[in-house]
């Protein structure tokens, strides 16, 4: 899986078809994932010391884990019942390297909680889970069953990635060892899952501003229950109120660039 | 492969402006993109990391694109990492800023 | 089952695709491998090879539409897991065979109507089969119509066209024997998940094996049309080329005429299917002889 060919030219002189038929593409994923996951064993270097905590940390980080498995397994459903309606094959193809990516971070997650000694992490998973995040979790299947593509892909890959990479991004800074390697492994798929989700989205909006109204409303359904996801999780993973306003506003400019406003 | 950037110098070059400098990119160890690509781009060292003038950062995933030319108000550039087309601005700190171009 | 799935999960994926058979490979192949030329030069063998390209699209879209609608059927997360790691195989699959007709000259603004003209409709009825199981999120039915039919015809017809292609067109067999490789995690899933709650739900076999009789009727009508209607061998004569002798099970195909060819694909798979269905518990149905 190396590269063999340096890019004859400048990559920003691409055309922009050129551009996507280049980075939605199994080569592209294949050989991106390569460069950070060659090596790896359950998303982090065999190598690294197992610094797990203890007590009522330990008891947070497993509840915080349980979360994001669900957030997890939403994204897998979502994800691979948006190939059934994406609009072209570049976007299936797209979106089957997004289904393995959530696949693999839920096998990475439920590992993580077996290392921490829980001996049935599914069931686990079940108990500990918010309801805000399963309200969340139904509410996102609905709009892939009922095929609404501009909704479902705000839902999933504008809203609920960008809740994950905001929430991930902090926990990792402060996070144990392999904990942090996890989730920073994680990070790096999120960036092409929320480009993807934003850039879709961006195009459609500038070519049918009609959508806009029924986006809206999506928003307006979900952000509730995204803000208590993020309270929630900021008090497991243990931020300060500076750290929590931070995460909110994060969450809220991948939003707001798609000109949506609070 | 035609070369929007050069296409563009003359309309989008400030007044003023003089000939682009060049830049010679190595690889700064950013791996998640495929090689061949990865000068491209660099990790965004947070508060105090200064742009060079062939950088930009991205809004959307925070990564530092990386030029072989100098970069200026209008030109196009890509990242890669999140997929996004973006649109150089002079912001109002005076700095060289990257709009998304949907 | 919590231990046998444990051999399908995302990390052995990571180390026996991407870290394993598919490493320093550009679209399933080595780099400086090549359609060969005769292929690109004769307008006749350009054209039949584009049109038996076009079914692998068809096929391997119908996978990746069937294998992504069943994660969200599927019973259990490691079962979730595994189908995402078979929609990405299945995605992967789309873009090697759209590569290929690239590489034989299909414009990428003339791929869908290309695709549309050459798709063999009895082809596009076997999926269609399939899919409205997998629409209905009917797992039971979606995983034995997706990884022990369509996986199990997958297969066969790419060893055997692997068998005609190794000895002349290393570029082609070198990425159906990716594919290969990958059917084989995809049937070995099939089979194994789908025995235990077969026999969880024994009132779903008739169900089961009506789609099995069904989807065999497409399939072997595709075949009769895929082989019948082929002018490659014709062509081959014409121009005084000796064809490749590869062997397959047990045939020379340099020998054999298109109809016994045929005959010899159509044995194999529905002789598979018997016995993969037979090992979860399914009854193999016969289906009807297309005209």
């Amino acid at each position: 899986m190396t590269a063999r060919t340096e890019p004859r030219t400048e990559i920003h002189d691409l055309e922009h078809d050129a551009f996507l038929e280049e980075v939605h593409s199994f080569e592209f994923w294949f050989q991106a994932v390569e460069g950070y996951l060659s090596g790896t064993v359950h998303g982090h270097r065999p190598d690294t010391r197992d610094v797990p905590p203890v007590g009522s940390d330990r008891e947070r980080l497993i509840s915080t884990l349980c979360n994001y498995c669900i957030g997890e397994t939403a994204a897998l459903e979502g994800a691979s019942g948006l190939i059934a309606i994406a609009p072209n094959r570049l976007t299936k193809v797209f979106l089957s390297t997004q289904v393995a990516d959530e696949g693999r971070h839920l096998e990475v997650l439920l590992q993580r909680l077996a290392d921490l000694g829980v001996a049935e992490p599914e069931s686990e998973v079940e108990k500990r889970s918010s309801p805000s995040l399963q309200l969340f979790r139904r509410r996102l299947l609905e709009l892939v069953a009922s095929r609404d593509w501009e909704a479902a892909i705000f839902a999933q890959n504008v809203i609920l990635e960008s809740l994950e990479y905001a929430v991930f991004h902090t926990h990792a800074s402060n996070a144990d060892p392999i904990t942090r390697e996890v989730l920073e492994g994680v990070i790096k798929d999120e960036r092409r899952h929320i480009g993807f989700g934003e850039n879709e989205l961006g195009r459609k909006l500038a070519h049918s501003p009609h959508i806009r109204a029924r986006l809206g409303q999506v928003r307006s359904q979900l952000d509730h229950l995204v803000l208590d996801m993020l309270e929630t999780t900021a008090r497991e993973i243990g931020v300060d109120r500076h750290e929590q306003e931070r995460l909110g506003r994060t969450y809220r400019e991948s939003v707001e660039r798609l000109g949506f406003g609070s | 492969m035609s070369d929007p950037l050069q296409g563009h110098d003359d309309a989008s070059a400030e007044p003023g402006a003089g000939e682009r400098r060049r830049f010679i990119l190595d690889d700064t160890g950013f791996n998640e993109v495929p090689v061949k690509y990865r000068k491209f781009y660099r990790k965004w060292r947070g508060a105090g990391d200064a742009l060079a003038p062939n950088e930009v950062v991205c809004p959307v995933c925070k990564v530092v694109i990386r030029s072989t030319r100098e970069l200026r108000p209008g030109d196009r550039v890509y990242c890669m990492p999140c997929m996004s087309r973006l649109v150089v601005v002079r912001g109002e700190s005076g700095m060289l800023e990257a709009r998304v171009a949907y | 089952m919590a231990d046998f799935l444990s051999a399908y999960s995302i990390q052995s994926w990571l180390e026996s695709c991407p870290q394993g058979y598919l490493e320093d490979t550009e679209y399933g192949h080595a780099h400086d491998e090549k359609e060969p030329d005769i292929l690109l030069d004769n307008e006749v063998l350009r054209e039949e090879t584009i049109k038996a390209t076009v079914q692998l699209v068809v096929g391997e879209r119908c996978a990746l539409s069937a294998s992504s609608g069943l994660i969200n059927a599927a019973p259990d997360e490691a079962s979730k897991r595994f189908l995402a790691t078979q929609t990405l195989d299945e995605a992967r699959h789309v873009e090697v065979f759209t590569h290929r007709l690239y590489d034989l000259g299909v414009k990428k603004n003339e791929l869908e109507s290309v695709i549309r003209h050459y798709a063999n409709p009895n082809l596009v009825k076997f999926a269609e089969v399939l899919l409205e199981k997998v629409d209905k999120k009917d797992f039971i039915a979606g995983v034995v119509g997706q990884n022990i039919v369509l996986e199990g015809m997958a297969f066969s017809v790419f060893e055997m066209m692997y068998a005609m292609n190794e000895p002349i067109n290393a570029k082609f067999a070198h990425t159906l024997s990716g594919t290969i490789a990958d059917e084989r995690r995809h049937v070995g899933f099939g089979e194994n998940r789908i025995g235990s709650l077969i026999k969880e739900n024994p009132g779903k076999k008739s169900e089961i094996e009506r789609m099995q009789k069904e989807m065999s009727y497409w399939m072997l009508a595709t075949f009769a049309d895929a082989f019948r209607g082929n002018r490659t061998l014709d062509e081959l004569n014409k121009l005084g080329v000796e064809r490749a002798h590869g062997h397959y099970q047990g045939a020379d195909l340099g020998v054999l005429s298109p109809e016994q060819m045929e005959h010899v694909l159509a044995d194999t798979v529905l002789a598979e299917f018997k016995t993969r269905l037979g090992r979860i518990g399914v009854e193999y149905q016969t289906p009807a002889m297309p005209a």
